[in-house]
Parts: C-alpha cells; structure tokens; sequence
C-alpha cells in the first residue's frame, strides 16, 4: 500500500495529485467519498486532479472530458478511453492505495515524453 | 491659432487636426485612455461569478469578470502563452474558467493559470506569474472602473475629485443613491465623431434651443444658452407647467426618496473626464459611458437608471427614455455633422467659442497638458 496524505489534509471537494509513474489523483468528494483515478486524462495530457469535481464525476481543465470517478469510465468526450481507477484503503485517518496493475491508457504525448519532438 | 486677432468674445477651439489625426488619436490612447480611471461597464453586466464583458480602452482589450468570492477582476485580455485574444465575444458567461481556443491554456475566474496541456510536465511554470495580466479596477457608483496605468493615479482626485468640482459635495450625488439604481434601460450609439467632439457638446448648452426643442421646453432656461455644466452645483430647474424630465413634460416615475428637497425639479450634469457624462434628474439617472474607438469613431453607451422597483414592476419607462434618446441622437447627428469637416483646409486653425462656452476652453487646456510635448511633431 502506498501512503498519500492524512484525510484531514484533504478537504471535501479537493484532489491530490500523487507524484507516481503515471500520476495518480486522489478525490475527496463534496459527498464524502475518497477515490482514485489516473490523473492524467487519455485525451490530451492534463492533470484530472486541476479538474472540477461533480457528484463523482471529474471534468478535464482542458477539453471538459468526464470520468467516472467509481468507475473510470468516460461520461462525456472526447476522450474515448477510461482511466484505471485504484483501490482507497482508509486506515487511522490515513489514506493510501493499492494501485491497479492493469495497463494505463495514457495520451499519446504522455507516453512519448520522453522522446519528444512531437506537434 | 489666430489667437492673437480674436475679438474679445471668442476664444479658439482646438486646431482641426486635433479632430482627424490618427497621430494625436494614438497620444489619446496613451496618455489619456490608458493613464486615468476609466469608466468601463455597469456593475451589473457582471451579474454573478463567471459573467463577463470585453471592452476596449485605449489599445487594450480588457476582460472584466466577477469571480467566485463576488469581486470584480479585470485584465489584459491576452493569453500568456502566445497571445491569443482570450474571449472574442462582448460578453457572456463561463461556468469556471477562460480557456484559450488556440492551445487549451485555461485560467481561473481569479487569473491564475489552473490547467494546459503538458503543464504537469513543466512545474517549473508559476502559475500566478503565468496568469491573466491584471489591470486596476474598483466599483463606484454601481460602475466597474479601471485603470490600466502601471502606477494608477488616486481615484479620489480624479474621477470623485470631478465631481465635487461640479457639485459641490460628494453628498450631491450620493442622495441619487447611483450604486443602487437598476438599469431600466440601455442604448449604445455608434457616433462617427471624435470623443472630444462629443466632450465639447456635451459642455455647452448654445446649441440647446437649437437643436433640442423637447430638452428646452422641458428646462425653459436652456434657452439662453449656458449649459448647467457652465456653474458649480447649479440644476437647471424644470419649467412650471411641467411634470417630469420626460418628452412631452408628463409625469416621470418614483422620485429617488433620498434625492433633496433643493434637487428636486432640476436638472444637474457632470462630465467626468475622460469619457463619462451624468445628468441627475430627482426619478432618475442618464449614465453616458464613451469608447473612443478610432479618431473618428466613438461608441456611446448610455443606461438609464431608475428605482429598483420601478423597473421590477415592468413601469412605462418610454417617454422618460425617449426625452434623452432623442437629446443624445440630436447631439451625435450635429457631432457628425461637424466630423468632416475638421478636415476641411478652412479648419486648419480650427474655430471658435463664444463667452457661454468659454468654459470648453478648459477641457482643451487639459488636453493639452495631457498630451504636452508628447505629441508627434
């Protein structure tokens, strides 16, 4: 289990962005729940957690794509892939994660970052 | 200027270059526009956070917003990236942010830059300083100024300052209660004049029994030429037989309760300059906002303010309105009608003021001193 911060950190209608390999955005919603997505959206590189949070659903900054937060799944385009979402453990008022070991479905220029040279 | 050979009642008018030279349009811009307090939209465009108007002062485009903890913003509407024109629209409403159309750099209602592609990867971007350029701004008068000096002067002494020149006291305008009135009605013109054009007939009351039969039958006094702007805290008072400040004399609405009993059935006016005139009338307030846009084209946008409920009840405003609509649309067609003329070769040294417009002498004294020695020669 990887530890993230102390849920008291982490006010209602906040996220917390989790410096892993890809990154992954931790909610706190308005209703209470704690839950984790890959924070980086499948449409274009753009941190979910700089998103805004309705009910359990997050709105990209950048293009206004929608994940579920529960699910992963993709509520409005144009991103068409879903994130992974990760299992929260709540422990002595500790969040932490167990990170799903399937593969993510980052953007293209995620992925190519470190080759570079893209348009 | 043929200064020297005019006869004792006249004093000269600007040069009509003054009027026609984009050269002197552009110091304008610079040194008057952009340096002072400039009136730019009614609080109430900005109805709640998120709602926004774009407006042009001097060479800038200026974006105003309202955001979420209710303040005003304003700033350079320009994004930092690659300098996109951030909204293009006059106005309207986002729900949480401005988002450049070019590449996605998206700011909050507060400036700050809160998401672009890849920004994840460059954290060395500040995103404060990488945020939307703020310009000055407050409210006064239920209007949004602001000032897009790097060093803003003092608001008090200029646009309150003004004021007080006119009225006499603050207090003169604070019993209209202006902040508090709604906008019952709002007009924009689009006058093909200079700004100082508009700002000289808006001084002078020579053309009044001229050109403004409704205004004068109204205010009888106009009729010998000296506008109320020519003395300190004078209303032009409402002629006997006449009701209210409306287009045929009739009854006007609610009086503003906290209007004096000594500004009751008087007509006061103020320039405010650089481009604001207000008149105050005891049931309402004529709020005239001008956009100087090009050295020959000015948009005036002018609100009529009344009683909040007044407006609410959905009351008859037309003849109240029309008593002004039709006074503005009589000044901005002569305004017009002298534009081309300033031009003309006869011009060059430009006209003249007689002694009830000696007074517009001192506007053009402070242009001057506006644009001293910053003019091109």
């Amino acid at each position: 289990m990887i530890p993230v911060c102390r849920l008291a950190d982490l006010p209602r209608g906040e996220a917390y962005r989790l410096e892993t390999d890809p990154p992954v955005a931790v909610f706190h919603t308005d209703d209470g729940e704690v839950l984790a997505i890959d924070d980086t959206c499948t449409h274009q590189d753009a941190s979910l957690a700089d998103g805004w949070v309705e009910g359990c659903e997050v709105e990209c900054p950048l293009h206004a794509s929608k994940f579920n937060l529960r699910t992963g799944a993709v509520d409005a385009p144009p991103a068409r892939l879903p994130v992974r979402t990760h299992q929260v453990v709540l422990e002595d008022g500790v969040i932490y994660l167990l990170l799903s070991d399937a593969p993510p479905n980052l953007p293209p220029c995620a992925v190519a970052r470190a080759g570079g040279g893209f348009a | 200027m043929p200064t020297t050979s005019l006869p004792e009642s006249l004093i000269a008018t600007l040069p009509g270059g003054y009027y026609t030279s984009p050269e002197t349009f552009a110091a304008e811009q610079e040194h008057i526009f952009e340096s002072m307090w400039f009136c730019a939209a009614r609080s109430s465009d900005l109805g709640k956070p998120g709602a926004y108007r774009t407006v042009t002062v001097g060479r800038e485009s200026v974006l105003l917003t309202r955001a979420r903890d209710n303040s005003v913003r304003a700033f350079f509407n320009v994004c930092r990236h690659r300098g996109a024109r951030l909204c293009t629209q006059e106005s309207g409403e986002v729900s949480r942010a401005f988002q450049c159309p070019y590449h996605a750099w998206t700011y909050d209602l507060q400036g700050k830059l809160v998401a672009a592609p890849n920004l994840t990867k460059m954290p060395d971007i500040d995103r404060t300083a990488y945020g939307l350029a703020k310009v000055a701004v407050t409210e006064w008068l239920g209007y949004v100024w602001i000032c897009l000096a790097d060093d803003p002067p003092s608001f008090e002494e200029q646009v309150v300052g003004e004021i007080v020149a006119r009225l006499g006291d603050v207090g003169a305008i604070e019993r209209y209660a202006v902040a508090d009135l709604a906008v019952g009605r709002r007009i924009v013109y689009d006058v093909r004049a200079n700004w100082k054009l508009i700002v000289e007939n808006f001084m002078e009351c020579y053309h009044c029994a001229t050109i403004h039969p409704e205004l004068t039958d109204v205010l009888p006094e106009f009729a010998n030429g000296y506008a109320a702007q020519y003395f300190v805290g004078h209303g032009a008072e409402f002629g006997a037989d006449v009701k209210g400040f409306t287009v045929d004399g009739s009854d006007g609405l609610d009086r503003i309760p906290t209007v004096a009993e000594d500004q009751d059935r008087r007509y006061y006016a103020i320039t405010v300059k650089p481009q604001v005139f207000v008149n105050l009338v005891p049931d309402h307030v004529i709020f005239h906002r001008m956009y100087p846009l090009a050295v020959d084209r000015t948009v005036v946008e002018c609100d009529w303010l009344y009683l909040k409920e007044v407006v609410d009840a959905g009351r008859d405003l037309s003849r109240s309105v029309e008593l002004f609509d039709r006074v503005n649309r009589q000044d901005f067609a002569a305004c017009e009608r002298c534009q081309p003329a300033m031009s003309s070769r006869l011009y060059a040294g430009g006209g003249v003021l007689v002694p009830s417009e000696h007074h517009i002498g001192a506007f053009h004294d402070w242009v001057h001193d506006r644009l001293a020695d910053r003019l091109p020669r």
